[in-house]
C-alpha cells in the first residue's frame, strides 16, 4: 500500500551546546535523518534563539529551527522516532498545511553568516541548599560563650554604675540634714 | 461574595491563530499562562478551538508555560 505524500510544517528545538559547536552540522543532521526517510525538505531556516518557558531536560534556551518538508505520516513518524533517540534535537513537532507560503519557499535551506546567530552563554541551575534546623541555631559552645561575655558585660554595668549612685545617695542625705539644720 | 462585574471581553484576532505567534494570542492567556473562558475572550466557538490548538502548540514548544 502506498501512503500519500503531504506537506508538513516542521519544528524542531536544538540544543544549544550542539548549535554553538556548529550551526550548519546541527542543520544538515536533521535534514539528512528527514531525506533518509523519504521526506523532501524544501525550507529549512532559522527561527529564533530564545529563553524557554520552562526548563526541559534542564536546559534553559534552544535554537528553534523551522521546516517546511512533504512526506507521508510513516516517514514522519520514523524520522521522529530517530531524532528523539539520536542528535541535537530534544523536541519535534511535525503539523499538516495546506501549501508552503511562498516567502518561505524563497529562503530554502538557510545558510547563516558568521556571527548572525549568536548564542548566550548558558546560565547554571542553581540548587538550593537545605537548610536544618541545627544550622540556624547556633552551636552549644558559642552559646555559652556569649552568656558568659553578656554576665560580664552586666558585672562591668553594675560596677559602674554603683559609684554615680552613691554619689547621688550623698547628696541626698545631705540635703535634709542642711535643711534640717538651717530650722 | 461573588463578583458580579460583566468580564473585560478581549474580542476577536486580526487574523488566524499561529503557536508561533505568541504575543498575538499572549492577551488570551492570565498571568499564569491558562486560556480565558469563551465569556472572557469573546470568540466563537470555532475560534476559541483554534486558541486552544494554537496555545499547546505553543506550550509544547516552550514558548508559553503550562500553568502553575
Amino acid at each position: 500500500m502506498t501512503e500519500n505524500k503531504h506537506i508538513y510544517q516542521a519544528m524542531f528545538l536544538l540544543d544549544n551546546q550542539e548549535v554553538r559547536k556548529s550551526y550548519a552540522e546541527a542543520r544538515d543532521w536533521i535534514r539528512t535523518t528527514l531525506e533518509k526517510h523519504g521526506a523532501e525538505v524544501s525550507v529549512l531556516r532559522l527561527w529564533a534563539e530564545r529563553e524557554l518557558a520552562y526548563p526541559i531536560e534542564g536546559k534553559r534556551r534552544a535554537t528553534y529551527l523551522l521546516g517546511w518538508i512533504s512526506a507521508t505520516g510513516q516517514a514522519v513518524n520514523e524520522a521522529k522516532r530517530e531524532m528523539y533517540l539520536l542528535g541535537p534535537a530534544f523536541r519535534v513537532l511535525f503539523l499538516r498545511a495546506d501549501e508552503i507560503p511562498q516567502e518561505e519557499l524563497e529562503i530554502g535551506i538557510q545558510d547563516l553568516a558568521e556571527g548572525e546567530l549568536v548564542i548566550p552563554e548558558d546560565i547554571p541551575e542553581v540548587e538550593e541548599e537545605e537548610v536544618f534546623a541545627e544550622d540556624l541555631a547556633p552551636p552549644v559552645e558559642e552559646k555559652a560563650a556569649e552568656e558568659n561575655s553578656s554576665e560580664m558585660a552586666k558585672k562591668d554595668d553594675s560596677e559602674e554604675a554603683a559609684p554615680a549612685e552613691q554619689e547621688v545617695k550623698t547628696d541626698e542625705d545631705q540635703t535634709p540634714q542642711e535643711e534640717t539644720s538651717n530650722v | 461574595m461573588y463578583d458580579n462585574a460583566e468580564p473585560e471581553i478581549v474580542g476577536p484576532p486580526k487574523g488566524e491563530f499561529d503557536y508561533k505567534d505568541v504575543e498575538g494570542f499572549e492577551r488570551y492567556l492570565d498571568a499564569h499562562g491558562r486560556l480565558y473562558s469563551r465569556k472572557r475572550t469573546g470568540l466563537d466557538a470555532q475560534g476559541q478551538r483554534r486558541l486552544k490548538k494554537a496555545v499547546k502548540y505553543a506550550r509544547f514548544l516552550a514558548l508559553v508555560p503550562y500553568g502553575a
